[in-house]
């Protein structure tokens, strides 16, 4: 396994990129499809979404800078696409985006690529219900398992305000299967 | 990178879609669930096997060349500023108006100006012009506030904690 260093300096090295680039997304691919997945929930959206992720990678890596982790900048990439991804789309649909969100969770039952239980089926309805932030750092603290300081470098938010954000998802979460 | 939680461990039975209303209504129980901290999401197979090749392949097409739908715009954009200049221009010379003093301004137009423009007026200044001390908040808004709101207000709008610490000092 290569070191995070060596594997950007060979992705800006002409001669080593196309194997670097191989290297990158089978590392990258599982946890960032699965990432944008559940922002966006429908796989198909997913697959586009993490094409155009690696895809902006590719072409931009000469600008990283390494201020960042790797992970965390293609992290907040796919984020970034994939937020973007679901405001256009509800804006074609004549949506906002809360109630885009919420259809699409709804939608989830009749989706062939979703096989959770009623109960899981419960849980995405509740945090389709969610503000955007609030949802995302939900997502990445529960089932990414990610710790506040990593979330805190992709999203680029004070672990604070992080914790906040977690402590009111989880309390409107409860609630909404309390009440549901 | 830790190993994700993203393998699906929901085989489909057989049968599973013919059942699948039938237990979904079993399930559903009175009490809040716990919640196992798979999804149920699943990917098609041989999906992440492929991805690096489709990847490669949408590298590998030529970059689409994007192309300026109205090449024209921006004459036509040209042409409307010099329209509106000369709108503006005849606009302005046709009322020219006489001199122009406090008393013409409309109560209105002032709170507009108020509203839209920032007047650099510090709280200090504010505060001396203001008596505070006879302010009550229903003089500052006119729908009364109840408290669900205000917290539904902070729940959405306050990403940071420090962001409520009021200045004490004072």
């Amino acid at each position: 396994m290569l070191t995070e260093e060596t594997l950007v300096y060979e992705l800006k090295d002409g001669n080593t990129r196309a194997s670097a680039f191989e290297v990158l997304v089978n590392t990258y691919k599982k946890p960032l499809y699965w990432h944008i997945r559940r922002i966006v929930l429908d796989h198909d959206d997913t697959d586009d979404v993490l094409q155009n992720t690696f895809i902006k990678v590719f072409r931009n890596i000469e600008g990283f800078k390494g201020d960042s982790k790797l992970y965390s900048w293609m992290y907040r990439i796919a984020t970034n696409e994939a937020l973007s991804f679901i405001k256009s789309k509800s804006k074609i649909l004549g949506q906002d985006l809360q109630g885009y969100q919420e259809t699409m969770a709804n939608n989830l039952e009749a989706d062939i690529y979703f096989e959770g239980d009623a109960i899981q089926l419960k849980l995405q309805k509740a945090i389709g219900t969610l503000p955007e932030k609030q949802k995302l750092v939900f997502n990445m603290k529960y089932f990414e398992a990610m710790k506040y300081e990593e979330i805190s470098e992709i999203l680029e938010t004070s672990v604070g305000g992080l914790k906040a954000s977690y402590h009111l998802a989880v309390k409107k979460i409860e609630a909404y299967l309390r009440s549901n | 990178m830790k190993e994700l939680n993203n393998k699906n461990p929901f085989k489909t039975p057989e049968d599973y879609f013919e059942d699948f209303t039938g237990r979904l209504m079993g399930q559903i129980s009175e009490e809040v669930p716990r919640i196992k901290k798979s999804e149920g999401f699943t990917v098609p197979d041989g999906y992440f096997d492929d991805l690096h090749s489709n990847i490669e392949n949408k590298l590998a097409g030529p970059q689409v060349k994007v192309i300026a739908l109205h090449r024209y715009r921006k004459y036509y954009f040209a042409a409307a500023a010099v329209a509106a200049a000369m709108v503006l221009y005849l606009g302005v010379q046709w009322n020219a108006p006489q001199e122009v003093r406090f008393e013409d301004l409309a109560n209105s137009d002032i709170e507009k100006y108020f509203e839209t423009n920032e007047f650099g007026l510090s709280t200090m200044e504010i505060a001396e012009v203001i008596p505070v001390d006879e302010l009550e908040i229903s003089d500052i808004l006119e729908n009364r506030l109840n408290e669900e709101n205000v917290i539904d207000y902070l729940n959405n709008n306050t990403d940071e904690f420090e962001e409520l610490n009021l200045n004490t000092d004072e």
